[in-house]
Order: C-alpha cells, then sequence, then structure tokens
C-alpha cells in the first residue's frame, strides 16, 4: 500500500506520534547528557544514540506531518502536553544518575527495537521502508545499553546495587510503553500495524530477563491493564509539563518564525 | 643451472616434514612521511614482534618511501562486522556535517553582501570540508 | 572550539640541554620536519607541548558547558541535533588531547582532578556566560570562527600528534562554524525579537572573541621558544588583525552594530557605545578597533569571571557522579559474559 485510506489518517498519524514521542523524549533526557557523562568516550557515544532517537523522531514527524498537512517543527515543538503520546518512562527524569539513564534506555530501546520491527512489516509501504532504516539504528543501542547493564551489572557490589535500584525504581512504569493506543485495532486490522507474532510483553520481558539474569539483576515487570489510561491518551505524568516548557522555551518566542 | 634444480624430480608419496602451522599474524601500519597517520598496510607472520618488524619493513616499507612501521598482533584486532554493524547511520546526517550548511549560508549572505565582501571573507573557509 | 596557544604558555629558555643536541632539535624545527613523542626534545619543550596540549584539551570538555546548557531549549528538530552534535565534537576534541597529553606522560584522571580542583587552567572564553539562544549563534559563529583561524596556525605545529589532532578537529570546527554562521544569519535576517536577540549576544560576544587570542604578544614573540619551537606559528597579535578583518565588515553586513561596552559582574552589559576606533585603514587593508580590556582578561583568569566558579562546579559534579561507574570497569569484575 503507497497511500493510507483516509478513515486511517487520524489512527495512524496517533499511532506514529507515539512512536516519535517517546524517541523525542528519550533523546532529549539522553541529549542532555552531552559533556557530562562517566567517561569521555562514552559522552561521545551516549551523545550519537541521542542524536539517534531525535533524528528518527524527526523522520517520524515527517511523515505524519505529510499525511496530516503540518511540519515535523510544530509537532516537536507545537503541541500542548496532552496532545503528546509518549509513556511515562520516556517523561522520567534522571538527575544525572547514570543508573537511571542506562535502566531507563534498557526498558525503552529493547521495547523500541520490537516496535519497529513490527512496524517495518507494515503494509503501508513508507512506514515499513523508514521503520527498517531506523530499527537497524535500534539495534547499536540495544547492543550499547545492553553490554552497560551487563558490566555494571557484574562490576562491583557498588554498581550492582544501583543498577538493582534503578531497575526497580523504574519497573513501575517501563510497561506504560505497551499502553494501548486509540483505535489501534482498525490499524492492526489494515495490516498497518501488523499484529505481533507472539506476545509483545512477554518477547520484551524475556529478552530483559535474560540480559538481567547475565548481570546478576533482577527483575519484576508486569503488563499494563487494558483500561489503563496515560501517555499513549495524552494523560502525562507531572514531568512532561515542565520538560516541555523548558524544550519550547526559545521556540515559542516567535512560533512562526525561522530559528 | 645447479644439480639440484637439475636433479629434483616430480614425486608423489606423503611428505617427510610434518605439518607444522603458521606463525604469528601481525597487522602492519605503515608511515610515509613523518607526522603523517600510520595507515594499515597489510599482515605478516612472524615469531614475536622484532621478527614481524623486519619482515614488516621489508615487505611494506619498499613499495614507497617509509619512515615509520608498527606491528600489531592480529589478534588485538577487535573489529566490526560488515553485515551486522551499522556504523555509519541511515537518517540523513547533514546536521553535523560543514556542507550541510553551504547552500543556505551562501544563499543568506548573497542577500546581505556584496560578491566581493563574501569572497574575502570566505577565504578562510577549510574548502575541503564544504 | 578553542585553542590555546594564546594563553600564555611560559617556556623556559632549555638549561641544562646538551648544546649538540639543542642545535640539531631546532634544526629539525627549522627544517620543518614534525616531531614525534619517542624523539629527543629539550625537558622544557617536552613540558611546554604537555601544558598546552592539557589546557587546550581542558578547553574542549568546560567549553562544552556553557553551549551544552542548551540542547534542551534548541527551537527546531535540525538546531536541537546540531547542537548536540556540536557539543559532542568538543567532548571528542577534548578526549583526543587528553590522548596526547597522556602520551607526553600525565594520566587523563589526573588532569580532570587539576582542573576541577583548579591546578590547572582552562581558556577564559568559557568563563562567560550564554543567557539566551543569540549567544549559541554568537559563540559558534565567533568564537569557534576565531577557533579555527587559530587551530589553522597551530596544525603548522611541530609537534606530530598535536598537529594530526588539529587538522582532525578542524574538520569539525568547520561544521561548527558554518552552522554558527546560519544561525547567525537567520537571527538577523528574521524578526524584530531574534534581531534584538542577536545583537545583544553580539555585545556580549564580541570582546571575548577579541580576548581569545590572548593578550597583546612579548616583544619579539617569534624569537621566544613557543614560536621558536613552532608550538604556535602565528602572534596573538596577528590573528586578531586577521579576526577583525574578516569579522567586522560581516557584522556591519549583517546589520550588527559593533560597540564599546561595560559589563557587571555576571557578564552582562549594563552600558554600550559604537566603537569610534573602528574603522578600514585603506592603505594597510587593516581595520582599527577600541583594545579589549585587559585588566577584565586578567581578572576573569585568576579566577573571578562572571562563570569560573559555575562552570567547575558541574565539571566536579560530573566527575564525582560517575566514581562508581569509572570504578566498577576500572576495577570490578570481568564486564560481559562470555560471547553466545
Ligand atoms: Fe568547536
Ligand atoms: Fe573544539
Amino acid at each position: 500500500m503507497i497511500t493510507l485510506p483516509d478513515n486511517l489518517k487520524r489512527p495512524f498519524a496517533d499511532h506514529l506520534l507515539a512512536v516519535a514521542d517517546d524517541k523525542l523524549m528519550l533523546g532529549h533526557r539522553n541529549s542532555d547528557w552531552t559533556g557530562l557523562a562517566p567517561i569521555l568516550e562514552e559522552d561521545i557515544a551516549f551523545s550519537s544514540l541521542a542524536q539517534d532517537e531525535m533524528a528518527h523522531a524527526q523522520a517520524l514527524y515527517q511523515l505524519i506531518a505529510g499525511l496530516i498537512g503540518t511540519s515535523a517543527d510544530a509537532l516537536a515543538f507545537g503541541r500542548e502536553s496532552e496532545a503528546f503520546r509518549c509513556a511515562a518512562i520516556v517523561e522520567a527524569p534522571d538527575e544525572f544518575d547514570w543508573a537511571t539513564a542506562i535502566c531507563r534506555q534498557f526498558y525503552c530501546d529493547h521495547f523500541d527495537r520490537l516496535r519497529l520491527r513490527r512496524l517495518a512489516r507494515s503494509s503501508y509501504k513508507p512506514l515499513a521502508d523508514l521503520a527498517n532504516r531506523l530499527a537497524a539504528e535500534e539495534q547499536i543501542h540495544v547492543e550499547h545499553v545492553d553490554s552497560w547493564i551487563q558490566r555494571l551489572g557484574r562490576g562491583t557490589d557498588e554498581s550492582r546495587q544501583r543498577m538493582q535500584r534503578s531497575l526497580d525504581a523504574l519497573a513501575a512504569i517501563a510497561p506504560s510503553l505497551f499502553e494501548p493506543i486509540e483505535h489501534e485495532h482498525e490499524l492492526v486490522a489494515a495490516d498497518v500495524y501488523p499484529r505481533a507474532e507472539k506476545d509483545m510483553f512477554e518477547t520484551w520481558r524475556n529478552e530483559l530477563e535474560q540480559i538481567a539474569n547475565d548481570s546478576s539483576l533482577k527483575l519484576d515487570l508486569h503488563p499494563p491493564s487494558p483500561q489503563a489510561i496515560g501517555g499513549r491518551r495524552g494523560k502525562h505524568t507531572e514531568h512532561l509539563a515542565p520538560l516541555l516548557e523548558e524544550m519550547c522555551e526559545v521556540y515559542r518566542l516567535e512560533p512562526n518564525a525561522a530559528w | 643451472m645447479s644439480n639440484v634444480r637439475e636433479q629434483s624430480h616430480p614425486s608423489n608419496g606423503d611428505l617427510t616434514s610434518p605439518a607444522e602451522g603458521d606463525l604469528k599474524p601481525y597487522v602492519v601500519f605503515t608511515q610515509l612521511n613523518r607526522g603523517d597517520p600510520h595507515m594499515y598496510a597489510g599482515c605478516v607472520d612472524a615469531a614475536d614482534e622484532q621478527m614481524a618488524l623486519q619482515f614488516a619493513r621489508e615487505h611494506y616499507g619498499q613499495d614507497q618511501k617509509c619512515v615509520n612501521i608498527w606491528v600489531v598482533p592480529k589478534e588485538a584486532v577487535t573489529a566490526t562486522n560488515y553485515d551486522t554493524d551499522l556504523i555509519w547511520r541511515h537518517t540523513d546526517q547533514t546536521y553535523r556535517l560543514a556542507r550541510g550548511y553551504s547552500k543556505p549560508v551562501k544563499d543568506k549572505w548573497r542577500k546581505l553582501r556584496r560578491a566581493e565582501d563574501l569572497k574575502e571573507y570566505e577565504k578562510d573557509d577549510l574548502k575541503e570540508t564544504f | 572550539m578553542s585553542g590555546s596557544a594564546n594563553v600564555g604558555v611560559h617556556v623556559d629558555h632549555a638549561r641544562d640541554e646538551d648544546p649538540a643536541k639543542l642545535a640539531e632539535f631546532e634544526a629539525r624545527i627549522t627544517a620543518g620536519e614534525l616531531l614525534e613523542p619517542d624523539d629527543w626534545m629539550p625537558q622544557a619543550y617536552r613540558q611546554g607541548m604537555l601544558k598546552m596540549a592539557e589546557h587546550h584539551a581542558n578547553s574542549e570538555i568546560i567549553g562544552a558547558l556553557p553551549e551544552g546548557e542548551w540542547i534542551t531549549r534548541a527551537p527546531s528538530l535540525r538546531r536541537k541535533l546540531a547542537l548536540t552534535a556540536k557539543v559532542q565534537d568538543e567532548v571528542g576534541h577534548g578526549q583526543m588531547l587528553y590522548r596526547v597529553s597522556q602520551d607526553l606522560g600525565k594520566s587523563r584522571d589526573q588532569m580532570l582532578r587539576d582542573l576541577i580542583t583548579g591546578k590547572t587552567k582552562y581558556h577564559n572564553v568559557f568563563n562567560y556566560p550564554a543567557p539566551t539562544w543569540g549567544d549559541i549563534a554568537m559563540i559558534q559563529w565567533l568564537i569557534d570562527g576565531a577557533a579555527i583561524l587559530n587551530q589553522k596556525t597551530l596544525a603548522d605545529g611541530a609537534y606530530g600528534p598535536y598537529v594530526r589532532t588539529m587538522k582532525r578537529i578542524n574538520m569539525e570546527e568547520a561544521f561548527h562554524f558554518k552552522s554558527g554562521e546560519d544561525m547567525v544569519l537567520t537571527l538577523m535576517s528574521g524578526t524584530k525579537t531574534q534581531r534584538q536577540m542577536g545583537q545583544e549576544a553580539f555585545d556580549r560576544w564580541w570582546y571575548p572573541a577579541l580576548m581569545f587570542f590572548g593578550p597583546p604578544d612579548k616583544p619579539h614573540a617569534e624569537q621566544l621558544p613557543p614560536m621558536r619551537w613552532r608550538m604556535k606559528t602565528v602572534t596573538n597579535d596577528d590573528l586578531r588583525r586577521r579576526f577583525i578583518n574578516r569579522f567586522a565588515p560581516a557584522a556591519i553586513d549583517l546589520g550588527l552594530k559593533i560597540h564599546v561596552v561595560k559589563k557587571d559582574d555576571n557578564g552582562m552589559v549594563i552600558e554600550k557605545k559604537p566603537d569610534e576606533n573602528l574603522r578600514l585603514d585603506e592603505t594597510t587593508g587593516n581595520w582599527s578597533f577600541t583594545q579589549p580590556d585587559w585588566d577584565e582578561f586578567y581578572r576573569v583568569i585568576r579566577g573571578n569571571g562572571p562563570c569560573n566558579a559555575k562552570r567547575l562546579a558541574l565539571r566536579r559534579f560530573s566527575y564525582e557522579q560517575g566514581r562508581w561507574v569509572r570504578h566498577a570497569i576500572l576495577r570490578g569484575n570481568a564486564g560481559l559474559p562470555p560471547a553466545a
């Protein structure tokens, strides 16, 4: 399919906004580390991963913008918080605690790779092509974050405890990634968002568990209730509003100007 | 022609010398001029570092002027995989390259400045990056 | 950005050196040869190069901080990506320059500790504040522009590892400078608010940019070790002249006014008037200008600039926060499970 039927445009945009918003927020949080990470080489690497997330968000916004007649920047900077579709976990701040940043990344990147692989099978060709390219980059992220989980989980007693604490602290909101999106079933029915081959939550949990087990860490994850109303429906944690205020501070000075 | 050359006959049977395997491989990096970066040149098999250097200087140091050589045990080299390890990203990277800005910058300057002023100003640019 | 030969790295004349070796060393320098770490060199040269590379590395690392504050506020996706990449580059420059310094005998950890505890210095220019997005544009245009001018001449130096690093760094500086130009051009051809933002930021950065190249040279700078030994190749004043000749007319064409300013303790402009000395001398082709306030320069170097304490505090925070991570991979159990 090269053109999307009109009745699917709105749910499609909503769905892709969830993907793009997750990436933008995660990239926004992680890019803030540039210059401050624990090791210079990692500072550079982690910044590249953050740039990838933001570049992915940009590419997705462009796809959405083309369908609904707006611009990528207007989508990123011009919406109020209720219009965002990101999950609670990407909104979580890290206060420059490396364990928090890495654990957040761990939950999100594994999920993101699964989601992109699923989108790469989309019947809507422009999306499938894009998701394919993005999934290849997401692979780098997963390998990168897994190795940090393993090194720090196994490193010292202190590093293991810190990692365990952060994994636990984020475990409650990590499944927010799986909260259902409105009208998702219509997209699934049209194969625009093809059905997962296996239960996606289980796949995700298994992937994470395997790495955690290798790393002397424990995981405790439960699927979100199907009725959960959170980020995917525009209901956000208290962290999103201040994030947006900061992110859009300059843009809002002259929303119509070129910057 | 020497006797040996003349008298060696074709023969089939098993070899009398046993197979003993190879020497250790070393990767060779040569530097063509003082101050240049060292570049990958090839490999030599040798018993140790010193032997590797002796081999490398004759093998890779003679086809063009060369001022310095490094040898590194091949096993010490860890590499990415062409098929599975993406390095240069798929997504647009022009945001982080000078040439991603040359055209918009030129267009904007042209609205503001005379061509000769712009030319004078641009003479300090690093041409090779745009 | 950055570049450090201008900060007055003091190199004593080589005393107690074998005169024959010293003569041979100087002959190699004069012949334009590049030196490698294992070559014979006067102690003063080795120490001077270490000081210079370390200072440069420190400057890159601290230089990542003022602009780093704006990554979360950049006003478009492209600018956000570009600024992140730009700050990331500066960290990369620091990493490469610490390597050059490490190979001259000092550990990176010790260098970071000395930086944070104030035993070593970094470039003065990073002790000024960047209160608006306009400052980000001006920093990348003026300061990275100054850095390119400076670092291009450092790439003509004599110490091989430093020269090779400069060449690599300059490729990235070209991106910083071009994206800076693009931001400045966008602001100055934008709305009234944007143009005002540009002018105010320009007023804050013009003089730090002129001071970037360091104080006026000592007499006969060419014969003193830093230049005689090609640790640097152009005088501070000459670099400053080239900078003004390039940027003053460009600023004017952009619609910017060049002011002599007075600043408060926070680095904010409290008084400004047009620079009456600013004019092009048609016979020499050089622009004349009002000299920077060199008392201010030395005040800031001594640690009393608007942002010295803030920059070091953030760097210290990062170092302390990262301790357990570095400890775990340096001293902890072997990192990864056996490959599957
Ligand atoms: Fe720079
Ligand atoms: Fe730099």
